[in-house]
């Protein structure tokens, strides 16, 4: 399988990043991994990456909603504001494990790639592969 | 006369003649200018001629002289001829100026039309009317005037009588002036003899019901129509203090209480104005020098006419029902203060129970993801080994254990966010028999015996709600079965009172009545030996509950139990 470009994972509790990074490797599914602890994080290493035509920009951004400093909802506010061309080629997907009904509506109603509750594992990045890259996990 | 020449003695004699008729003529003169004599001077083509009163006769030109009417002649030209002293006086004008003079002078202004009018009329023959003249001074004065024409030495001229009015004139203002007086002394009488009868109905009235509230157990009281107390009964001198007073007593508003003074007072006025039923609250301090509340209550008493003849009132002591009612408000208060925080830790408890379902949750899916690392690492030989294939089972019991009371947390967050949720007829029996095949394989293993008589129809319910309360009285019913004898369960269901009941009865363990209140209870558990999560009940009363129904347990220690569910229509 051809492996994805880049992906960054946003999350502030950094057992989980420990985890999601072990699992992305494990399922070598990623040519590059980035880390964010928070919203403001992840929009700095956009900049940093989507500047040029777009090597390392990442393609698939694995969102937790609460975060301290910038949250999941923020970040994807602040994302909107970015040129669109920047944002074509990425997808988000938001973790969470908010089963509030309010949260859950709220995350139905974004401009969003999907949402899977946490934690992360091989079928859900399966799921994610094939529904938006058109790819999957060889069997085991 | 030059042909003829007189003698001297004629001359002389003809002198003599001449010098008598002017000394006559002077003397004529003379007399007319001092009023002694009276003459008419008449304006004739040649100039002014004048003729003395020789042909009148002197008897009556003394009565004219002594009249006190003014009396004169007017010529056609209104000249005065002739006056007599009185009318000079009238006039305020010396007789000699006022003959010879035009009379229209002392006309006013105002009135020369009708004077002109009255002249011609005269000069027709006789006329008569009133009007002022003004005097020389300035003043005017109200007369009559009657007038004849007469002929007088062969000239016509015109007889005016002059009459003063004023004197006749004040007498009429006196008359008016005492009539007025009269009618006035004739209204203060009837007044007097109307309020003298008055008077009397008020004593009457008052005295009448003094007798009756001398007798009523309340403090009783009369006012008059200006709302000035006249009596109190013998109640309010004992609640005062003034030991065998009787009568009104115009101090009782000193014994009010300062702050009610305002508005009862206000509300009296009100009432004495428009004749409406007074009413009002306010404190009295009685002997003691305590302030009493008291229901002061007044009504108007009318005589026949409709009038108020008195106002008849009564104070009510009011004071333990005002203190009692103030008590239930400041417990109502306080009621409603403890709901508004129950309702506030209830919301609290809400989300801390939705926080801490959310919080546990990454970490013991990291504990989990770690352990799943920590596998894949791991050497096979080590995690078989008999050291380590325990620590390892046990260690992902305890990951599932903790994600089990999650997901009860989160449960019952999630029933208490669906409080007031959708709830629609189901179908009882469906539910029931569904049930009984997810626990066919425990019925079977414990060989239970399950009777289900199921008569209701449909209950208002949300449908998984419906199973969970039938699942878990049903499947507590096979847990907590007694050791020692097979499980017999019946589930019955009937109607009654309009709703349905759902009743499980089971020959289980039973539980001492004691601990039933708390069986309900969220994280309760009595049997230890039975798996368990001590939500089940919990969950099932408050499914009940926020579908508008009722649980209720009978339990005996060693016997069994009885669940009844009783559910709602509306």
């Amino acid at each position: 399988m051809q492996k994805l470009a880049c992906v960054l994972l946003v999350d502030d509790d950094s057992t989980t990043n420990y985890l999601n990074q072990l699992l992305l490797k494990r399922l070598n599914v990623a040519e590059q991994i980035l880390v964010a602890i928070n919203g403001k994080e992840a929009l700095d290493l956009l900049h940093v990456h989507c500047q040029t035509p777009f090597a390392d920009c990442p393609v698939l951004i694995l969102l937790d909603v609460k975060m301290p400093v910038m949250d999941g909802f923020a970040f994807l506010e602040a994302y909107e504001q970015l040129p669109a061309a920047q944002r074509q080629a990425t997808t988000i997907v938001m973790l969470t494990t908010s089963l509030h009904p309010r949260d859950v509506e709220r995350v139905e109603h974004l401009n969003i790639g999907g949402f899977f509750n946490k934690p992360l594992n091989r079928e859900k990045v399966d799921e994610i592969l094939k529904k938006h890259f058109g790819r999957q996990l060889p069997a085991e | 006369m030059s042909e003829f020449e007189p003698t001297a003695a004629e001359l002389a004699r003809a002198n003599e003649e001449l010098r008598e008729q002017l000394e006559e003529a002077h003397e004529l003169i003379h007399a007319i200018r001092t009023g002694a004599v009276d003459a008419l001077a008449v304006q004739s083509a040649e100039g002014p001629r004048i003729f003395t009163l020789q042909g009148a006769d002197q008897s009556y030109r003394t009565l004219i002289e002594q009249m006190n009417e003014g009396a004169l002649l007017l010529a056609e030209d209104a000249t005065v001829l002739y006056c007599n002293a009185s009318l000079a006086d009238l006039l305020r004008c010396p007789l000699a100026e006022v003959m010879g003079r035009s009379f229209d002078e002392f006309v006013p202004p105002g009135f020369k039309q009708i004077w002109a009018a009255l002249m011609l009329k005269g000069w027709a023959g006789k006329s008569r009317g009133e009007l002022p003249l003004r005097t020389q001074t300035g003043v005017l004065l109200p007369f009559s005037v009657s007038m004849n024409v007469l002929e007088f030495n062969e000239t016509p001229v015109l007889a005016v009588i002059v009459t003063d009015l004023s004197a006749q004139r004040e007498i009429t203002a006196i008359r008016a002036q005492v009539a007025e007086q009269n009618a006035l002394l004739d209204r203060k009488n009837e007044e007097l003899k109307r309020e003298e009868a008055a008077r009397l109905a008020g004593e009457r009235a008052a005295a009448e019901a003094s007798r009756v509230l001398e007798g009523i157990p309340q403090i009783a009281w009369t006012a008059n129509p200006q709302g000035f107390n006249t009596y109190l009964n013998r109640r309010w001198f004992d609640y005062i203090g003034r030991e065998n007073a009787v009568g009104s007593d115009q101090g009782w508003d000193a014994h009010l209480h300062p702050d009610d003074r305002p508005a009862s007072g206000q509300r009296w006025r009100e009432c004495l104005a428009s004749g409406e039923p007074y009413e009002v609250e306010y404190r009295f301090r009685n002997r003691a020098g305590d302030y009493r509340w008291m229901l002061g209550r007044a009504l108007p008493s009318r005589n026949t006419q409709g009038e108020i003849i008195q106002w008849i009132g009564t104070c009510t002591d009011i004071h333990e029902q005002k203190l009692a009612l103030e008590r239930i408000d400041q417990a109502q208060q306080q009621l409603r203060d403890n709901n508004e925080q129950l309702t506030r830790a209830n919301v609290d408890l809400d989300n801390f129970i939705y926080t801490a379902s959310h919080d546990l949750r990454a970490p013991i899916s990291n504990i989990e993801g770690l352990l799943d690392a920590l596998l894949l690492e791991l050497p096979a030989a080590t995690t078989q080994s008999e050291e380590v294939h325990p620590l390892l089972d046990l260690m992902q019991d305890s990951v599932n254990r903790f994600k089990r009371t999650i997901e009860h947390l989160t449960e019952v967050s999630r029933l208490q966010k669906e409080h007031g949720g959708l709830a629609v007829p189901v179908d009882l029996a469906a539910v029931v028999h569904d049930v009984r095949l997810d626990l066919e394989p425990v019925i079977q293993s414990t060989e239970a015996r399950l009777d289900v008589d199921v008569q209701a129809t449909t209950v208002l319910f949300l449908e998984k709600n419906l199973r969970s309360v039938v699942f878990n009285l049903l499947s507590n019913a096979l847990k907590y079965r007694a050791p020692n004898r097979s499980p017999h369960v019946r589930l019955r269901t009937w109607t009654e009172a309009g709703g349905v009941v759902l009743e499980v009865s089971d020959n289980g363990l039973g539980l001492d009545a004691a601990y039933t209140d708390r069986l309900f209870g969220m994280f309760q558990r009595f049997h230890d030996h039975v798996e368990g999560s001590g939500i089940g009940l919990y969950m099932v009363k408050k499914m009940v509950e926020n579908a508008g129904g009722r649980i209720a347990v009978k339990s005996t220690l060693g016997v069994g139990s009885v669940f009844s569910v009783y559910f709602t229509n509306q």
